[in-house]
């Protein structure tokens, strides 16, 4: 009983991070109809903008995260305007061909300036850790789901309630609506996808804190998002968090029960499921 | 002008062609890029020190005849399939005398084929698992040790121990290697008496170990074992102590004796015990090198990293195809095949024969981190330095 | 170049190609085997992609499950390899059959993802197998004939490509042209889309499974991770796009093509191979998004422009 409460913790936890992860990418998908398999890619570059800071600088992770958002987002902003936008109107394989060839270049080029090394952002407090009702909590963990949970938060107030962000939500259902928002569609394409790398690098800054980083993270990143994505659905932020809370409970129960060689048959069985039976999520609506 | 420039080439062609008779190349396919190239670099600068070394000491002498040593090597990209085409060209098209090994037991299993097809002897220094040697193919070799018997040490260690641990929680990644680790060590563990409370696979590249770690507190084994990758342990222990893990000690197959993972680390990489076929030691005395300890320290000076058990795995792998040819006397692959078997002499990595089945048997050295440095433990000779041990709790360090 | 003269000049080819092994360095012939076995997977992916309009990240599950059936049946029953080989297909055609129908439902990205997912779930599946040799893999026996393979892979392609030309020319082909262009316009044609779509599945699957076991059996040892490589399946895609996708003889041209360049990088820039190749991949997105067909059919007339029309055209 006991180990089943602290299983169960331990994948809500989990989950939010997942969360965050999957949040910027649901986000480019929803809005720019973009499949953005560069986004394990961005996390990483976030993880390392994390690392640098910490132990060149002596930067906090937690206060190192709004950094980490910012240079990420510039990199998507500039990805975007520099490069997606040039085949926004192409066929949908050249965005899946476009975001995998940038996410081997950058996967690349995170090897030779940051080499092969296994990094971890490990501050004192990276392992501490409190008991509640015999379970028990890693801070680390604790904060990481309500940064998650704030962000989710920050973002679902901003798409509703700020002209930008309403001009976004516009763009997902038509191009053109835009600029009734007074912004140019490539503005606003750029700026959302700008938006969905620095979500990915704060995801990333906390992901170095509770993991190793290299610059090969990416690719497995990439696949937990889109599995994360596709079960909470792309409409709105909150379901990408339920989304990743559910997968972070079904993985460790599927390691405690069945067997830890199974997770991935479980994540990606339901990711299947859901796709063939709820296209638009667990919370999604039916139709 | 047209005259001068034909001349030259000429020249030129005549002087690689002379170049090309006078030397011995040694090929390898390894992992610069990929998943694998934090591991693969060892390879790399490893063959290329060593070949370098060698030629500074004036070759290969066969027959009468000074040879220089070349090398030649390709980026697998981490991609096995890759590999094996990229050995039939360095075989084929690049015309390499003999094979030098990969890293990882699933890239040597794949390319040793390579070898066996063609008849050219590989000697690889980074593959261990026994399927690689239990097929009987006779052109491959290996000079990393049993995998079976890679905890053999630490578990006779153990019987050493106050208090002596008697259970014992056993997890292991579930590729070729460490699936034979853990076939071994579940003989070993019966053996010695002890309890096995946990036997557990998990998937390759595991990030999230909570639940097994869970799992652990709940059975609380005296010992935990864990045979993985380097990341795999570098997540096991952050995650061990976020969730206040506290067993009396635990020991990982691989990780412990880089410089990456105490970096990484940190002071958590404290009481953290591992196993290392190689001791850099003065006692190891080398040819080329002069001993283990020169070598380690001429190493970092190269290349701005220390070395581990797979630099010097690979330099050992070079030295016995020196070997084996001077021997030989004669270039023809399988005549050097047959001279290789047969090597019997000391290097900085430790004396260097193989069995019938084409394996070294090095006794692996226990080892510890305490205090942010690796310390030689336990050997066959018995105990070299007073263990850590029972390990403190995380909460009390 | 009218049919006849375009059927007789791919009949030369072919037959230079079948000849190669007796006058080709082993380097060559071996380079051979791999691009005409990625050739034969960009062909599979050209009929559910390129024709069909479905991005499939499936395929490389039917080339797992081709090298898988082939490995099995040879290493856990000791059977033939041409019997393992038609398991192989077997396991294939199942898949597209029993997975095809729910999946193919799904449209776009969604499609797209649920095969993606598919292979993740697949590679799962198979390291949890005894049968398979769970994530250790399987070891083949050792055949030393390259040019048996050669010839092989060889005739697959052919195979491929001669039904792909049927396709291109059939009622069969024209209803999956139809499909891509508005699959609501034709269903409401009469075109039954579920078994057309799922027919050109399992024909991918067929083709793609052969590639497999001949894959298997050439290499010797499978893995998982290896088997169910999802950047193979990336590979089929670029190959066929940038060969042109929906056209018969496009995706050949792409992997022989693209493959010279990454044979070419890997052996001469060997490190910054791979960073290369992501940036020809960027750059042919973006400058030729139709594929190399394309490029050759409009450059005499509109020349450097075509680049730069390109870019306006797709651009936001």
């Amino acid at each position: 009983m006991q180990l089943l409460a602290q299983v169960l913790v331990n994948g809500v936890l989990l989950g939010g991070l997942y969360a965050l992860m999957a949040l910027g990418l649901a986000l480019v998908w929803g809005v720019l109809n973009i499949v953005n398999l560069a986004h394990g890619a961005l996390i990483m570059l976030g993880a390392y903008v994390g690392y640098y800071l910490f132990t060149l600088l002596d930067v906090d992770p937690f206060i190192a995260l709004p950094i980490a958002m910012v240079v990420l987002f510039c990199v998507g902003y500039l990805l975007q305007a520099g490069i997606l936008n040039l085949i926004a109107r192409a066929a949908m394989f050249n965005t899946l061909l476009i975001t995998f060839g940038i996410d081997v270049v950058l996967t690349q080029l995170a090897q030779m300036l940051f080499s092969a090394d296994y990094r971890t952002i490990n501050p004192g407090y990276a392992g501490a850790n409190f008991m509640l009702f015999g379970i028990t909590l890693p801070w680390v963990r604790v904060l990481a789901f309500a940064v998650a949970l704030l962000l989710t938060l920050a973002m679902w107030l901003f798409l509703l309630h700020t002209r930008l962000g309403r001009g976004i939500r516009a763009t997902a259902q038509n191009l053109g609506a835009a600029r009734l928002y007074g912004v140019s569609p490539k503005r606003i394409y750029a700026l959302t996808f700008g938006i969905g790398a620095a979500l990915a690098g704060g995801a990333g800054d906390l992901y170095g804190v509770v993991s190793q980083i290299n610059p090969y993270i990416g690719a497995t990143l990439t696949a937990k998002s889109f599995a994360i994505a596709i079960i909470g659905g792309l409409e709105s932020p909150l379901g990408v968090v339920v989304g990743g809370i559910f997968l972070g409970i079904v993985e460790s129960l599927t390691a405690l029960y069945i067997g830890p060689t199974f997770v991935d048959v479980a994540s990606f069985g339901i990711l299947v499921l859901v796709l063939i039976f709820r296209p638009n999520g667990l919370l999604g609506s039916t139709t | 002008m047209k005259r001068a420039l034909g001349f030259m080439a000429v020249t030129l062609a005549m002087c690689v062609s002379a170049l090309a008779q006078d030397t011995i190349t040694l090929g390898a396919s390894v992992q610069e890029t990929g998943a694998l190239a934090n591991t693969g670099r060892y390879y790399r600068d490893s063959y290329n020190f060593a070949v370098e070394r060698i030629n500074e000491r004036g070759g290969v002498k066969v027959g009468g005849k000074t040879y220089t040593l070349g090398l030649k090597i390709l980026d697998n990209q981490s991609d096995s399939n890759l590999s094996v085409r990229q050995y039939v060209q360095l075989l084929t098209q690049d015309k390499v005398n003999f094979l030098l090994g990969p890293f990882a037991s699933d890239f040597a299993l794949a390319d040793s084929s390579v070898a066996e097809k063609y008849q050219v002897p590989m000697i690889q220094g980074g593959g261990a698992s026994d399927q690689i040697f239990n097929r009987g193919y006779k052109y491959i070799f290996g000079t990393l040790p049993v995998a079976s018997k890679y905890f053999e040490s630490t578990i006779a260690m153990m019987g050493k121990l106050k208090p002596a641990p008697k259970s014992v929680a056993l997890l292991y990644a579930d590729d070729a290697f460490d699936v034979s680790v853990a076939n071994g060590t579940r003989e070993l563990i019966q053996k010695a008496g002890l309890k096995l409370v946990l036997d557990q696979r998990y998937s390759s590249n595991t990030s999230d170990f909570s639940t097994l770690i869970s799992q652990l507190k709940s059975g609380n084994p005296d010992v935990i074992l864990v045979s993985g990758h380097e990341t795999e342990a570098l997540n096991f222990v952050r995650q061990a102590k976020s969730l206040n893990l506290n067993p009396l000690m635990y020991s990982f197959t691989v990780g412990v004796p880089t410089a990456d993972f105490r970096k990484a680390l940190g002071k958590d990489s404290n009481y953290a015990f591992g196993m290392t076929p190689w001791v850099i030691s003065s006692a190891n005395k080398d040819a080329y090198f002069g001993n283990a300890e020169d070598f380690a320290k001429a190493y970092k000076a190269r290349f701005g990293y220390d070395p581990d058990y797979h630099s010097a795995s690979a330099v050992a792998d070079v030295e016995a195809f020196v070997k084996a040819i001077e021997v030989a006397g004669t270039l023809e692959p399988t005549k050097v095949r047959d001279a290789i078997s047969q090597v019997n002499f000391p290097s900085l990595y430790g004396t260097i024969a193989f069995n019938a089945s084409g394996q070294i048997s090095l006794p692996q050295t226990v080892i510890q981190v305490q205090n942010d440095q690796v310390k030689a433990i336990y050997s066959q000779s018995g105990m070299l330095a007073a263990p850590q041990y029972p390990m403190p709790h995380w909460d009390k360090r | 170049m009218t049919l006849r003269t375009k059927f007789v000049l791919a009949l030369a080819a072919t037959l230079v190609l079948a000849a190669l092994p007796w006058f080709a360095p082993p380097t060559l012939v071996q380079f051979g085997i791999a691009t005409l076995l990625l050739a034969t997977l960009a062909q599979g992916w050209n009929i559910i992609g390129g024709f069909t309009g479905y991005a499939s990240f499936g395929n490389s599950v039917f080339f797992g499950l081709g090298s898988y059936g082939t490995a099995i049946a040879m290493v856990q029953w000791q059977l033939p390899f041409g019997v393992g080989l038609a398991f192989g297909v077997l396991l294939s055609v199942l898949f597209a059959l029993v997975m095809g129908i729910p999946v193919l439902r799904l449209r776009g990205h969604y499609f797209a993802i649920a095969t993606l997912a598919l292979s993740q779930v697949m590679t799962a599946i198979v390291s949890n197998l005894e049968i398979a040799g769970r994530n250790i893999g399987l070891v083949l026996p050792l055949l030393n004939g390259d040019a048996l393979f050669y010839e092989l892979s060889l005739a697959v392609l052919v195979l491929a490509t001669l039904t792909i030309f049927w396709i291109s020319r059939s009622r069969f082909g024209f209803g999956l042209i139809a499909i891509r262009e508005n699959e609501d316009a034709a269903a409401s044609m009469g075109i039954d889309t579920t078994r057309y779509k799922v027919l050109a599945f399992a024909l991918a699957g067929i083709f793609s499974a052969l590639a497999g076991g001949i894959h298997a059996y050439w290499i010797t040892f499978i893995d998982p991770v290896s088997a169910f490589d999802l950047s193979l399946n990336v590979k089929m895609i670029i190959m066929t796009v940038f060969g042109g996708p929906g056209s018969v003889l496009g995706p050949v041209i792409g992997a022989f093509v693209l493959s010279a360049i990454s044979e070419t990088l890997s052996t001469e820039v060997s490190s910054v191979a791979s960073l290369f190749f992501g940036m020809v991949i960027v750059a042919a997105v973006i400058f030729m998004p139709r594929g190399l067909a394309d490029l050759i059919r409009r450059f005499r007339k509109t020349g450097w422009r075509y680049f730069s029309e390109n870019v306006r055209s797709h651009r936001l």
